[in-house]
């Protein structure tokens, strides 16, 4: 078998392109948004959001139609607590909506009034989303009529919206706090939007206000730093070529310990079968 | 279940993707072609993923995607050579190749499609004789069968191997 081991040794030797694994993770990239639609279905809801829904299922079964304040669902901490402001779901004939709206109360006297702010931009939040993505399914079935389905063919679409929101953290220090708003056939829509509050100090955390004027080159180098480590260490690839780098806009949230963490969605910055990533940036 | 599947399918693609660049390369021999090749394969393969029953067919079922898309646009691109002028300029070229019986590589690459596939996927991507007999879809015995004839025209002696 000399000659057959002479024969795979020249094979062996086709030299691979840099390319290829360019090519190939494209490819992988552009099938997973497209497969992977309800990908946020599966993430846990809060304790609160669980008795939120009991609370649900009551008033479904009594009425078609159910929409009704709940207030007063503390989760959790002394100086601050989450509590849903209002929350309700609706069905009707094509759609499922099922919102929950949180609202901060402080319980320090003196920071009255400025979560107010807060509150009225977090419910404006929620609401356009819910607004929108109802919009967005009557458009939705319009085009699928259009082009040749049937009514009976779009009943067994399972149109469901839903906005609903997670503490990250909650210390006597820090609030952090994520509204996720998701539409059942469109992931392309789904929206993340992450509040993190300064308790002690009354304020509205930005990533400028903790690193000071040069933020954007702080985080950027801290996070290609993370990056470089992590390939090496898994060996998979991040597509940090693709990223547009920190701005004011960038998602983050304040952890346990005082950090900010910034988070990347599936497919932002790497493979989907590597979920969401998270950069942990020291102060 | 079906994205625990979908994962482990991207997992492999990943990890084995300078063998199925070299399968294809070896059939269309040169680099655009195969990076085509390959990565019309990994378009195929995750849009049709609800196809592959479980986690032990992931490995015949990609080769046999790979397979299927080197022969296809190698039949594409005969097509439009056979249409073009060219074509007949480029006879004396083929038969040139044909002269060098010495290389046993070459050999293999003028050898007819299936007797190509069963010894490109036996020696050069090692794969068992059951596995090859999948991804052609083909009796085991036929395989066999093939295989040995295959050899015997080639030329190399038959060492006791395993599984051959």
């Amino acid at each position: 078998m000399k000659r057959m081991a002479e024969a795979k040794q020249k094979y062996d030797n086709i030299p691979i392109p840099e390319e290829l694994s360019k090519r190939v993770m494209l490819e992988i990239k552009k099938a997973e948004k497209k497969h992977n639609k309800r990908g946020l279905f599966m993430k846990k809801i809060t304790a609160a959001a669980a008795t939120v829904a009991i609370l649900f299922i009551v008033g479904i079964n009594s009425s078609k139609t159910f929409a009704q304040e709940i207030s007063n669902i503390p989760i959790i901490g002394s100086i601050a607590r989450i509590v849903t402001f209002r929350s309700y779901e609706t069905k009707t004939e094509d759609t499922d909506i099922s919102v929950d709206i949180p609202s901060i109360e402080l319980i320090s006297e003196e920071l009255n009034g400025l979560e107010k702010g807060v509150n009225e931009e977090i419910y404006a939040f929620c609401k356009q989303y819910a607004d929108e993505a109802l919009l967005r399914a009557e458009q939705y079935k319009k085009a699928f009529l259009e082009t040749g389905g049937t009514e009976e063919e779009w009943a067994k679409h399972d149109i469901k919206i839903k906005v609903w929101y997670e503490v990250k953290t909650l210390t006597d220090e820090y609030l952090s706090l994520v509204i996720m708003g998701n539409e059942s056939w469109n992931s392309a829509n789904n929206q993340a939007k992450y509040y993190s509050f300064d308790i002690k100090e009354g304020k509205w955390l930005t990533l400028k206000e903790i690193f000071g004027d040069n933020y954007i080159q702080f985080v950027e180098e801290n996070i290609r730093y993370q990056i470089k480590q992590k390939e090496e260490e898994t060996g998979m690839e991040f597509w940090d070529e693709q990223w547009n780098g920190v701005d004011e806009n960038t998602k983050f949230y304040i952890n346990s310990n005082g950090n900010p963490v910034i988070i990347f969605e599936k497919y932002e910055i790497a493979p989907g079968a590597a979920g969401s990533q998270e950069f942990e940036i020291v102060k | 279940m079906k994205q625990d599947l979908y994962n482990k399918l991207v997992t492999y693609i990943i990890e084995n993707q300078d063998k199925f660049y070299r399968l294809a390369f070896s059939y269309v021999k040169n680099q655009d072609d195969a990076l085509d090749v390959v990565q019309n394969a990994v378009c195929k393969a995750l849009t049709h993923y609800k196809d592959l029953k479980n986690e032990e067919a992931i490995k015949t079922w990609f080769y046999k995607i790979v397979l299927n898309e080197s022969l296809a646009l190698l039949k594409a691109k005969k097509r439009l050579v056979l249409t073009d002028e060219s074509y007949y300029h480029e006879i004396p070229y083929e038969e040139k190749q044909f002269e060098i019986y010495d290389d046993l590589y070459t050999q293999i690459e003028q050898m007819e499609e299936d007797a190509q596939n069963i010894i490109k996927l036996r020696f050069f991507e090692e794969l068992e004789l059951n596995e090859i007999a999948q991804i052609l879809r083909m009796n085991l015995n036929t395989v066999k069968t093939k295989l040995y004839r295959e050899l015997r025209a080639l030329k190399v002696a038959i060492e006791k191997e395993a599984g051959v």
